[in-house]
């Protein structure tokens, strides 16, 4: 039963670390997860605890680990003798931790070094410009209408709003195939 | 001229524009030639032309007083904007050629007036004014470059592609930013979404606006 418990606090406390570190939540204390998490235990020991599952994630994120990479990494930290290995039970903790969150660390990590605004979103719709203010119904063609949000991680978005004809939708999709085309060469090779 | 049967109300509305009523008091004496050079200016003001200096050589060698000049010019752009704006289904040339005969303008200058409402220039002036619709920025120039961030400061092996578009619109404005590229396939989606709505729209006549 004991060790259940413990499981649960250490998951916790990774996921604590996670949205503290990475995530930019600034609820999370470290001093809430002490209380919440480990309130028998004394704040050295907890101290302790916390700085050794921060050190071994920032390893993980850092290099972006893969499963096998993983899991050559947590056996040799189990092998280690003293107070700086793992337990079996937190490797197994930590290998859940990651397989989890693993996407989501290596998104906000690119996100820290992206500098230029970033495409959040975007809204569009398509309209028949049916009469104007000199009563004329003649030009009906179909106008598209797009919104697109931009911001910079951390900052509010910014929205560029713009307006599309026919031919001009088709050159933009012409374009996009050359991107497509481009990132398919990169991803590719690597 | 007084017709037994009611007429309709002329394409001027209930009221007649004050600047009409005061042009068709000014071209009293007023011979075709300087009214052919007005008319020509005003026509291309109506297209968004700079006629300035053919307004300041007719009133130069024109006797006419420059300030029945200007109630002459107004009218003129008054009438042939309300003209324009009628849909041509809606405004016979017949009728309104009556119109101005009522309003006493010179048959002359009718004629005038009627060859460019009616006439080839239509087109053109109707092409002019729509370009005075409220309108968005339209994209003038797309320019993109395709990324791989190697490493950073905070990951060690990023190898992750990413797309930096610079776009220029017609208000001058310049919009950079970065797409990722999971953003960029869901904006590929929609643009080509878009291009199939409007094509699916045009095939459809069933939103042809009848008038």
């Amino acid at each position: 039963m004991a060790d259940v418990d413990a499981t649960k606090s250490l998951s916790g406390l990774l996921n604590g670390i996670a949205q503290m570190v990475y995530y930019n939540n600034r609820e999370i204390t470290e001093e809430l997860l002490k209380n919440e998490l480990y309130p028998e235990v004394s704040q050295e020991e907890f101290k302790a605890l916390h700085d050794k599952m921060k050190g071994l994630i920032k390893s993980m994120a850092t290099a972006d680990m893969d499963h096998g990479q993983l899991e050559a990494f947590l056996t040799a930290q189990t092998k280690k003798h003293g107070g700086s290995g793992v337990s079996a039970e937190q490797a197994a903790a930590l290998s859940r931790f990651w397989k989890s969150q693993r996407v989501r660390v290596r998104d906000s990590l690119l996100a820290q070094s992206r500098w230029e605004p970033a495409l959040r979103g975007l809204s569009w719709r398509v309209d028949l410009q049916a009469a104007d203010s000199r009563g004329n119904t003649d030009h009906s063609s179909p106008v598209a209408l797009m919104e697109l949000e931009l911001g910079r991680a951390g900052q509010d978005s910014e929205f560029v709003c713009l307006e599309f004809d026919e031919a001009k939708v088709n050159q933009v999709l012409k374009k996009m195939a050359d991107i497509q085309e481009s990132i398919d060469r990169v991803v590719h090779r690597t | 001229m007084s017709s037994s049967h009611a007429k309709d109300t002329s394409f001027l509305g209930g009221r007649i524009p004050p600047e009409i009523e005061s042009m068709s008091r000014n071209l009293k004496d007023v011979d075709q030639e300087l009214f052919r050079k007005l008319l020509k200016a005003v026509v291309g003001a109506l297209e968004g032309k700079d006629c300035r200096d053919i307004l300041r050589s007719a009133a130069e060698t024109s006797l006419i007083p420059q300030e029945r000049l200007s109630h002459i010019i107004a009218g003129m752009h008054k009438l042939l904007s309300e003209a324009i704006r009628i849909p041509l289904t809606l405004l016979k040339q017949e009728a309104f050629k009556e119109d101005l005969r009522e309003l006493k303008i010179p048959e002359d200058f009718i004629t005038d007036f009627s060859s460019v409402v009616f006439g080839n220039r239509r087109a053109a002036l109707e092409a002019a004014s729509s370009q005075k619709d409220p309108h968005l920025p339209t994209l003038e120039d797309f320019k993109w470059r395709v990324d791989v961030s190697i490493s950073t400061s905070s990951l060690a092996r990023a190898l992750q592609p990413s797309v930096l578009t610079q776009m220029k619109l017609s208000d001058g404005s310049f919009h950079r930013f970065e797409v990722p590229v999971s953003k960029f396939q869901e904006l590929r989606y929609n643009v080509a979404l878009i291009l199939k709505e409007m094509n699916d729209l045009e095939k459809r006549s069933i939103l042809k606006i009848q008038d």
